[in-house]
């Protein structure tokens, strides 16, 4: 007995001789090198974080709508104060501590990132192409908002500080890029980067670049008008796309079926994977109507009044959703009901009939019911928190404003108002008699309500700082965002923003 | 040289040879303090008339042989009154020596045990009977307010619940702040195995105390080791202080047999202060609203609350032969919260043994704790969005409208008043389940040779064994989003392994008559592994009531399901220690220790850290000069040290990319080479005294410990991978403070005994030397709170420091007004200045009483839960807070809900924690003692603070960085009563 004892002792102690360690730290789990990587895969993950930055209701949407006189996050009382976060983004007073714009920047950044390193690891030819392509959208977003991109051109060394592209290098740098990957982009489909996409991104930037290069008093460069007049000829005669007949078909839960204007998409996958498209609905339905929304942002009554009373844009049944839950497309204005008809009342027992009179800070007893909220996608009632609906990025229809746009500042005004009648006509309102800045600004707004575009347009048209609804006259500092704090801190070839 | 070792070898060959020749007997046994049964280690035993002698080894074993002739042995113990006892005919004589002087404890240390007279360090020890009474649940809860500086604070009042434990102050700006847990010379991990669902909407919750699966009956002693000096043998695991857990050994002698048994019940110690119904109508009226009333008087928060109840059953036996000592437990316990469906139950068994053999010139230690518990946990979640969780839908609740209608729970469908977004907190109750299972083994077995009498080689393997399963559903009745019309139900596994293998060879020698001198050196070598996966479904068929779908996942829908899984690289952490001790006469202690810990969590550019640490300990009432003094002890120590911090993620300094819920990969972390641990350096000077004959006795300490390289996950410079990137900050967190430990007997005699103890903490802590963007903390939930928060750690600031709008009162429209139109200002922090403790004994004959009081005072809590939860906007639909009614202007409904100083108060406390009285009973017919108690828990509270409970903190984590002192619906505390009974034969 004794001796087994001793045995085991031994052996015991002969264990915990063998165990000594190099300590290299192993992996089981996780990827060790980005060589392993499949930049297909890497792609898909690019393309999936767009989501964020784009689809919530927190960041380059808010930082595009919130700022302009189409939407607002009131403070309804107990609801949305956020400690100002809503607020200080439509009366202009961001600071560089914004939790959302600073989110938005980041983001964006993350995705040069991803987008740049994969191409490290000889992806395909389309690949590459379509990865090039997020790039350029993002950089675009980024100087559109911030006025200058840090930026890397070698992604093996995070360490170093990174290069900061001013305005002008990021626009050269978009179009050049471009140029580059258009052979090499799919035709299609939507929800994927494509030649056309490439295409309206290219105008897109075009049409921006003198506001971009001197945003107190932008300029419209006669050939850069003329590229973009002909990139849109290029999209219309391919003849892939036409406006839709019901307007709400672009942003329905099958939009990927039914659109016939949608160029570039994001991919939502019903109940499976999706961004937070869900946030268009939720955030402006009521907490009393299906689903039981957040009962926040709202557009403004003189937006609202810039519509005709028929025009399509502003109200229309949808299937799938107006007989669920009594909703309608378009503005929720006045008293709301139930699928059944039943009229609905707020939380107060006041009736649910939505207002057009509502300030930044609500009170009253009727803090629930002010603003009318927009319900641009129409509700997907079949899957959970993963709506169905793909985001949509670019339409055929900007591609002919952006046209008329073009003509109009280059001279061409009875063309521009051409094209402009044909929209309107498809959107059941008559035709207008001029077409001038004015008019083609609030065309726009009517026609890109809530689509995430209109702070831009704004700056485009001179407008941003102006007065508007529950919004003083802003300083010229807010032609551009500030440099998050946070960023700013972490790398020293940034400088902060002028007036910030 | 080499004929010198072949001269003692065969020197003592033939030593060994000439004992066995004459084939005298041998004795051996056991000297232990007569009181507490702690074996006394060095004790002198001398055979009378004879020159031979021995000391007691580390158990208080001792083995001599007996010469021809000897009749007595004489035992003697510096402190301890001499005994004389005659040799009979046993070969065992266990000895008993009564304590002459508290100076002689032992206190168990690193990898050892000194007398307290040569302590050199910073320990705090606690016996038994120094522990907190009651219901105790997890080790740490035996300490609370009872150690000076240290600060115990639980995250939350569910039984079984994690605390945030600080010794001396707060010592890192993000979490992995906790000290380090040694339960018999076993390093814990400190993470749980319990294994947390994938979140719904209803948010997530709190983890459980790593320290759940110890019997706090179970343990004899705690040290708790706080300046580096002593820490420093931990190295890279012991910045944060490192706790010693000592459990109960068997001893030769009788069987001990050992039966105790509680039961007790609990209620809430402190509710806020809502509006009833009749309360309600009237606030409804004052106001004008005619909505609201839904005609009924209803308490939500009785109907979701309890009296709790808590049972224990503890056996032990203790027992021990010539050669063995064996002591085996077996304990249940079961604690029903005060939250309906919440509670706590844990098996658990362990088992003790000491085997000497080869005539104690070898021996060999097992220890094993085999426990399972069972946690059974209501929704309450630390980041509940605006639907709030339990608690607050209780606080919330119209209390004008019954919960149920008809039979039926009352919502939003049955009644409009209800609203469509409040859940029904009743109904929650009824459709959610979480019952969380973890089974935990600890166990070591540890040999050890003497190869010379003062030469011991010692070897430990252990093993700490976490597996924990949880389950969890909700069903799709609630309105929860995402949830309804759904149902969800998910199950979840974890796995934590620590294995650990130590070396130590441990050398002690009187080099001359005035120095004494022990050397210890060690190798040890720990490997940590972590693992995981869960499942989640949504979207189930109606079942009948009583069928749960959380044993029915595959009837989810198949494209509704979240698979996930996660294993940590295996980390690893080698190292090599050395001690030395030299005692210079009565008067000098110097102890000075080095360890070297490599670990591959650091980066490969810094694989190992070293961490030196030297004190020196001066009995001055030794000295000649003070020999007619009035001190009967009087030691000053000095101790510096430098301990490190590596408790981050493993896999932290590593570039990973993992690979996606369906598709695709995503970066996940990216490499830093120069990773390295947290270093602090700490010094401490002390003074520990004792007067009138020991009637008072104290101690007084200051300590600065300065931490640098401070660990953060950090943004990445952009653009870089979405991802952020552990470094080391150039910045330095200082934590100062003063201790103050009294005790007095004041009176002392044989019937009758009176004493009181203080123990008195003063902190100060500032962060230092920071040129980085301010780190951002102290998220705030609920409506009208998102995105935001309130703490900041700034440079020249303590930690966790407040921003925010300083709120002046009321407009005469009923609106909040801030100064300078609505400016951030700095408000205070939430760290305490002054923890203080107050204890009280009075025996009569067999009539115990103790009590003890706590408090803290000198710091601010946030109650998010006023402010967001209850407001006043909520009137007309929810309840709100009745402190909002009553005051000079009239709030406005339309009050924006904003984070500002109108919901910053004042921290200080002061608590009965913990008042018992026991009787003994003595001896009953077989019985050898007969002792019962009577206990209360948080019986009285005294402060301003109008939340739950100011020693609840609702952690939240904002990249990483913890919160301190915000307070948002968290799970109540509780008052407690519990009766006991302890038998032993």
């Amino acid at each position: 007995m004794k001796n087994i004892i001793y045995l085991f002792l031994f052996l015991l102690v002969g264990l915990g001789f063998t165990a000594c360690s190099d300590l290299e730290e192993t992996h089981r789990k996780d990827l060790t090198i980005l060589e392993d990587l499949d930049p297909d895969a890497v792609l898909q993950s690019a393309y999936n974080s767009m989501r964020l930055p784009y689809q919530d209701q927190s960041r380059f949407w808010a930082a595009q709508e919130h700022t302009s006189d189409e939407a607002m996050g009131p403070t309804r009382g107990p609801d949305w104060d956020d400690n100002g976060i809503w607020r200080s983004l439509h009366n202009h007073s961001w600071d560089a501590d914004h939790a959302f714009l600073g989110s938005t920047f980041s983001e964006l950044l993350q995705i040069v990132y991803s987008t740049s390193n994969l191409l490290a690891f000889d992806p395909s030819a389309q690949t590459a192409a379509e990865s090039r392509f997020l790039r350029a959208y993002v950089v675009n977003s980024l100087v559109d908002g911030w006025g200058q991109v840090p930026y890397r051109d070698d992604f093996q060394d995070l360490l170093s500080d990174a290069k900061v592209l001013s305005a002008a290098e990021a626009v050269d740098l978009i179009i050049s890029e471009l140029d580059a990957i258009e052979a090499d982009l799919p035709d299609g489909p939507a929800n994927v980067a494509n030649k056309d996409a490439a295409k309206v991104l290219k105008m897109k930037t075009l049409l921006n670049k003198g506001m971009y290069l001197d945003r107190a008093n932008p300029s419209f460069d006669q050939a850069d008008m003329n590229q973009v007049i002909s990139l849109a000829d290029d999209i219309i005669n391919s003849g892939k796309y036409s406006i839709s007949t019901n307007y709400f078909d672009n942003f329905a839960p099958n939009n990927d079926q039914i659109s016939t204007e949608n160029i570039f998409t994001a991919l939502n996958e019903g109940g499976i994977s999706s961004g937070n498209v869900r946030s268009r609905w939720f955030c402006g339905l009521h907490y009393n109507q299906n689903p039981s929304g957040w009962n926040g942002f709202c557009t403004l009554g003189d937006f609202y009044d810039s519509f005709e009373t028929d025009d399509l844009r502003v109200r229309a049944d949808y299937p799938g959703m107006t007989e669920v839950a009594g909703i309608n497309a378009g503005f929720l204005i006045g008293q709301q009901v139930d699928g059944d008809g039943n009229e609905l009342m707020d939380r107060k027992g006041n009736q649910l009939a939505y207002t057009k009179e509502v300030a930044l800070t609500e009170a009253g007893d009727n803090l629930e019911i002010t603003g009318v909220r927009v319900m641009k996608y129409p509700i997907d009632y079949n899957s959970g928190d993963n709506a169905d609906n793909d985001y949509v990025y670019f339409r055929y229809s900007d591609v002919l404003m952006m046209k008329a746009e073009a003509l109009m500042r280059n001279g061409n005004s009875g063309d521009a108002l051409a094209i402009v009648n044909d929209i309107r006509d498809a959107r059941g309102v008559s035709a207008l008699s001029s077409i001038d800045e004015t008019s083609m600004l609030a065309e726009r707004g009517r026609e890109f309500y809530w689509e995430g575009f209109r702070r831009t347009d704004l700056l485009r048209f001179g407008r941003f700082l102006d007065a508007w609804e529950e919004k003083p006259a802003s300083g010229a500092e807010r032609l551009v965002f500030p440099i998050p704090a946070a960023s700013l801190a972490s790398n020293p070839n940034l400088v902060q923003n002028p007036g910030y | 040289m080499k004929k010198l070792l072949k001269l003692c070898f065969s020197a003592s060959l033939l030593c060994l040879f000439s004992m066995s020749m004459y084939g005298q007997r041998t004795i051996s046994g056991t000297i232990i303090d007569a009181e507490t049964n702690e074996p006394l280690i060095g004790a002198n035993v001398l055979i009378k008339g004879f020159s031979t002698g021995t000391i007691t080894d580390i158990d208080g074993s001792y083995s001599l042989q007996i010469p021809d002739g000897a009749t007595e042995l004489m035992i003697s113990y510096t402190g301890y009154t001499d005994q004389t006892m005659t040799i009979g005919e046993n070969s065992r004589m266990d000895i008993s020596l009564s304590q002459g002087s508290l100076l002689d404890e032992i206190v168990v240390v690193g990898y050892g045990a000194v007398k307290k007279r040569d302590l050199t360090g910073a320990v705090a020890s606690l016996k038994e009977e120094d522990f907190n009474k009651g219901v105790v649940i997890s080790a740490d809860q035996l300490l609370q307010g009872r150690v000076t500086g240290v600060n115990i604070v639980n995250n939350s009042g569910q039984p079984g619940g994690q605390a945030t434990v600080k010794i001396r102050g707060n010592n890192s700006i993000r979490s992995g702040a906790d000290p380090l847990y040694v339960i018999d010379g076993i390093p814990l991990d400190g993470r749980t195995a319990k294994a947390g669902l994938l979140s719904t909407d209803i948010g997530n919750i709190e983890n459980s105390n790593p320290l759940n699966f110890l019997n706090p009956s179970d343990i004899a002693s705690i040290e708790v080791l706080k300046d580096a000096s002593s820490a420093a043998i931990y190295g890279a695991r012991a910045s944060n202080g490192v706790i010693l857990i000592t459990t109960k050994k068997g001893r030769t002698g009788e069987t001990q047999v050992n039966l105790n048994t509680s039961f007790g019940t609990s209620s809430t110690l402190k509710e806020y202060d809502v509006l009833n119904g009749d309360e309600y109508r009237s606030a409804l009226s004052e106001y004008g609203l005619t909505n609201g009333d839904g005609g009924g008087n209803t308490d939500a928060y009785d109907a979701i609350s309890r009296s709790g109840s808590i049972q224990n059953y503890n056996l032990s036996i203790g027992t021990g032969g010539d050669n063995s000592r064996v002591r085996f437990s077996a304990g249940y316990q079961d604690v029903k919260g005060i939250i309906e469906d919440s509670g706590i139950k844990r098996y658990s068994g362990t088992l003790n043994a000491q085997y000497d053999l080869l005539d104690d010139r070898a021996g060999i230690d097992f220890f094993v704790v085999s426990s399972h518990t069972s946690e059974e946990i209501a929704p309450i979640s630390t980041n509940a969005g605006f639907t709030g969780n339990l608690i607050g839908q209780a606080l919330q609740w119209n209390p004008t409208i019954p919960l149920m209608t008809d039979g039926e729970f009352t919502t939003g469908v049955n009644n409009p008043g209800v609203g469509a977004t409040t859940i029904n907190p009743l109904q929650l109750l009824n459709g959610h389940s979480e019952v969380a299972n973890t089974t935990t083994l600890l166990g070591s077995v540890s040999p050890y040779f003497n190869i010379t009498d003062n030469i011991q080689y010692r070897y430990r393997f252990g093993i700490n064994y976490g597996t924990g399963v949880t389950r969890g559903s909700i069903t799709k009745d609630l309105n929860v989003q995402g949830v309804e019309g759904l149902g969800f139900a998910g199950a979840s596994t974890n796995q934590l392994v620590t294995n650990l293998h130590t070396h130590t060879l441990s050398y002690t020698t009187d080099l001359n008559d005035n120095l004494s001198l022990s050397a210890l050196g060690g190798f040890e070598y720990q490997k940590f592994d972590f693992s995981g996966y869960a499942f989640a479904g949504f979207g189930f068929d109606d079942v009948e009531p009583n069928v749960d779908i959380v044993y029915n996942l595959q009837n989810s829908d198949n494209d509704n399901r979240i698979v996930t899984s996660f294993a940590d690289p295996i980390s690893e952490l080698q190292s090599y220690f050395g001690r030395v001790n030299l005692g210079v006469g009565d008067r000098l202690n110097i102890t000075a220790t080095v360890r070297a810990d490599g670990s591959t969590k650091f980066g490969a550019n810094n694989r190992y850290g070293i961490f030196p640490s030297a004190a020196v300990a001066w009995n001055v009432v030794n000295e000649s000069f003070l020999e007619d003094g009035p001190f009967d002890d009087l030691k000053v120590r000095l101790g510096w040290g430098v301990t490190g911090n590596q408790e981050f993620p493993a896999g932290a300094a590593l570039q990973r990319v993992v690979l996606n819920n369906d598709e695709g990969t995503t970066f996940q972390n990216a490499a830093n080479e120069d990773l390295r641990w947290e270093e602090s350096t700490t010094i401490n000077f002390g003074l520990d005294f004792g007067l009138f004959d020991y009637r008072l006795t104290g101690s007084i300490d200051y300590y600065n410990r300065t931490t640098r390289d401070l660990l953060i996950d950090a943004q990445l410079q952009e653009p870089g991978p979405p991802v952020r990137a552990w470094k080391n900050l150039d910045a330095e967190l200082v934590n100062s403070g003063f201790e103050l430990g009294l005790n007095a007997y004041i009176i002392e005699k044989e019937d009758f005994g009176l004493n009181f103890g203080v123990n008195l903490a003063f902190l100060n802590n500032q962060l230092q030397n920071y040129t980085g963007p301010d780190i951002l903390t102290g998220d705030l939930f609920g409506q009208g709170s998102s995105g935001a928060f309130i703490q900041k750690h700034v440079d020249g600031k303590p930690l966790n420091t407040y921003f925010l709008r300083d709120f002046q009162g009321l407009d005469e429209s009923g609106n909040s007004i801030y100064a300078n139109d609505g400016a951030l200002v700095e408000a205070g922090d939430p760290n305490a200045d002054i923890i203080a403790g107050f204890t009280v004994g009075v025996n009569a004959g067999a009539l115990n009483f103790g009590m003890n009081w706590n408090g803290a005072f000198g710091h601010s809590l946030y109650n998010n839960t006023a402010m967001s939860v209850i407001p006043i906007g909520n009137l007309g639909n929810r309840n709100i807070d009745g402190n909002l009614l009553g005051g000079t202007t009239q709030e406005s409904t339309a009050n924006p809900i904003a984070s500002s100083t109108r919901f910053l108060e004042s921290g200080d406390f002061l608590k009965l924690a913990n008042a018992t009285i026991s009787y003994d009973i003595g001896a009953v017919s077989s019985f050898e003692n007969i002792n019962i108690s009577l206990t209360g828990q948080n019986l009285i509270i005294i402060t301003d603070y109008t939340g739950f409970d100011p020693e609840i903190n609702t952690v939240n984590l904002r990249n990483g960085v913890p919160s301190s002192g915000i307070e948002y619906i968290p799970y109540p505390s509780a008052r407690t009563i519990l009766l006991g009974l302890n038998v032993s034969f």
